[in-house]
């Protein structure tokens, strides 16, 4: 019981890191960026270049791969989101124009290294393994846990308490509003889609370490969960969207001790349209100015 | 006398100023007339170069290439080339039925391979069925690919790669006898291949007299396996069968030995993949496969450095069960009479037995399914070997 418990706390921690760059994105731009997947699939792929290529250690692998997500996702605002936000085009033009970067990235991707899942060189991941009477706790894994946790308490602080985090509050109340009162609107949308891409690229190159396997189509079963926790969070709500994730990782560990195994996913997905019925704003759903 | 041979001197000699023809030995050389070459033999490939199943490529097209180059060096098929067409099916349904009506209405071909998956299989095989040209199956393992199929008729499909009915029971006779099975727990997946397996798997353990004292499943979207195997764990079991593809089956290795070390895993054609040899873990594995490179029959010996002076790098089972296709359906267009008529081709393919192949002594069973022997086999040094 007790290591279903630590992989229901792993595995909410992983939904929580991916659905917080997600969240973040919505939350002050009121737009879903469809290749928020791409990116969790980028850091992987991008570690894997610096050590597998560039011969370099775990820990400078995994600093250079969220540095490069993060600055990825400025340039994705520059492509795919900023010409579209000019000329004041629908959200779902900005969702379809997303998916046309991701789709590219993904092939580019595939073009280097194959569409099969890969591995990290032997002995290039950090492997360690705790044991606790009978229950086995990975190292890599616990520092996940402690890491998601840390980032998520760290960015709440930088929006609550920074003058960058006043700044993407007043930006996701009133774009216009935010600039008249002096805010670098700019500055402020480069900074949010490079926090956010470089959680998500921090949240596949963890998983990657930890599976020591990674793919190019890696960040699509996280998508749909990402939207499901953003919806049962509350839409835009930073720690809706963490509380939802975990509230999911447990209920899919739950179902899966507790009932047969074809009622899994009805059990986690009705546990979640539960809270909807209960609360259709979803946990802390609020008006946008206070979401961020 | 002297004037006939000097016009066929002259003759010879405008020959050989055109650069063109060939003497023949016997005959008047000016009056030969060199045969008109006879059309190629077209045979469609359908495969998967792109989409989700794209990493059984080259070895597809490269295995039936390096076939179709053999046996145009030797000759071909009565004096006629072999032409091979390759078409990507994108690993989805749609695509592979776009590339068999290609193949079918516009390139003419007399027989078809492929395609990769079985589920674009289920898509693209009634095509050819409803235009009557043969097809073999080269790497379509599922149930329903030929025999009894859910789309009626399906007497002019042929499998030429070994199924998981035949496959799965011998891995667990071989598993059973020498690890000593008393009771397995099966993880199994959500999509037809992995379904299949599972009912293959429970029909073949309780035939053994091996308790499945648990089924876990798992979904094409999960992140995480190890819940799965902490479920399987608590079983007890003495080993556990993955009935998954090989991404899914990286992560259930790799959680194995982190919580049950020492247990093996047994897997079904999903599990024969070189992507997992990397896997530290890979030895854990014990599956059947259709074809083992350390076979020291000279057909496969031959074969395998054959496609390594090639290609450069050794082949795998995807690669030498699209040569045995290629093998097999050049054996059956010599036999068949009239090579470009797909009605007797399809006779000639029904009539292929005992074969050498890399696979072994291939025939086809009244179904037209593939039989061969079945190599059971685990991983050791990065290689698949046979499992002792």
């Amino acid at each position: 019981m007790a290591e279903q418990l630590y992989n229901a706390v792993f595995i909410g921690s992983i939904y929580a890191l991916f659905a917080l760059g997600f969240a973040l994105v919505f939350s002050v731009l009121d737009i879903l960026n469809l290749a928020h997947p791409t990116v969790f699939m980028l850091g992987a792929f991008v570690a894997l270049f610096a050590i597998g290529t560039l011969g370099l250690p775990w820990f400078v692998a995994l600093a250079i791969a969220v540095l490069v997500t993060g600055l990825f996702g400025i340039v994705l605002d520059r492509v795919a989101f900023a010409p579209l936000r000019r000329r004041g085009a629908p959200a779902l033009s900005s969702m379809i124009s997303s998916l046309a970067v991701s789709l590219i990235v993904v092939r580019l991707v595939e073009l280097r290294y194959g569409g099969d899942f890969i591995t990290f060189p032997a002995g290039a991941v950090p492997a360690f393994v705790l044991r606790v009477g009978d229950a086995t706790l990975e190292g890599i894994r616990l520092a996940i846990v402690v890491l998601s946790v840390a980032l998520m308490v760290g960015l709440t602080y930088v929006l609550r308490r920074t003058q960058l985090g006043r700044d993407l509050r007043a930006l996701a109340e009133n774009p216009r509003a935010a600039r008249l009162l002096g805010v670098d609107v700019d500055r402020a949308i480069a900074a949010t889609f490079f926090v956010s891409s470089a959680l998500g690229g921090l949240a596949g190159v963890l998983l990657a370490f930890a599976y020591n396997t990674l793919d190019s189509r890696m960040g699509v079963p996280l998508e749909l969960r990402a939207f499901t926790v953003m919806v049962v969070g509350g839409m835009g709500s930073l720690p809706g969207a963490v509380i939802g994730a975990y509230i999911l990782g447990f209920g899919e560990v739950a179902s899966l001790v507790y009932l047969p195994t074809e009622l899994r996913d009805a059990f986690a997905f009705g546990l979640l349209f539960l809270v909807l019925v209960v609360r259709p704003t979803g946990l802390l759903g609020q008006k946008s100015p206070d979401r961020v | 006398m002297m004037r006939r041979a000097a016009v066929g001197l002259v003759g010879v000699l405008l020959l050989a100023s055109c650069g063109g023809g060939t003497a023949t030995p016997s005959g008047n050389p000016a009056t030969a007339t060199v045969a008109a070459p006879k059309p190629d033999i077209k045979i469609g490939l359908a495969t998967a170069k792109s989409g989700a199943a794209n990493f059984y490529n080259p070895q597809q097209s490269n295995g039936a290439a390096l076939a179709v180059d053999q046996i145009n060096t030797a000759g071909g098929i009565a004096g006629a080339k072999l032409q091979l067409i390759v078409e990507d099916d994108g690993s989805v349904r749609d695509q592979g039925i776009t590339a068999f009506r290609k193949f079918i209405e516009q390139d003419k071909v007399v027989a078809i391979l492929g395609p990769t998956l079985s589920a674009v299989a289920a898509g693209a095989h009634p095509v050819a069925q409803a235009g009557g040209v043969p097809v073999i199956a080269i790497s379509n393992t599922g149930l329903g690919i030929v025999g009894k199929c859910d789309y009626g008729p399906c007497d002019w499909i042929f499998r030429a790669s070994l199924g998981e009915q035949s496959a799965v029971p011998e891995t667990v006779k071989a598993a059973t006898q020498k690890l000593g099975l008393k009771k397995v727990v099966i993880i199994y997946g959500d999509g037809k291949f992995e379904l299949d397996d599972l009912t293959i798997f429970k029909e073949a353990f309780k035939a053994n007299n091996v308790t499945v004292s648990k089924e876990i499943a798992y979904t094409a979207k999960d992140v995480d396996f190890a819940p799965f195997v902490t479920q399987a764990k608590g079983e007890n079991p003495d080993a556990v069968v993955a009935s998954s593809l090989a991404g899914p089956a990286g992560k259930i290795l790799d959680e194995m030995a982190k919580q049950m070390p020492g247990k093996r895993v047994i897997g079904g054609n999903g599990l024969n993949s070189a992507a997992l040899l990397p896997n530290a873990n890979a030895g854990l594995i014990v599956v059947g496969t259709a074809w083992s490179k350390a076979s020291t029959d000279k057909t496969n010996t031959d074969f395998v450095a054959a496609y390594k002076t090639k290609f450069g790098v050794d082949p795998d089972q995807f690669a030498a069960q699209s040569y045995t296709a290629m093998i097999v359906l050049a054996d059956a267009l010599k036999r068949s009479g009239n090579a470009t008529d797909r009605a007797a081709v399809k006779k000639a393919l029904e009539g292929v037995s005992s074969l050498a192949t890399p696979l072994g002594p291939f025939s086809f069973t009244t179904d037209h399914d593939v039989k061969q022997p079945t190599f059971v086999m685990t991983v050791k040094d990065g290689q698949f070997t046979p499992f002792q």
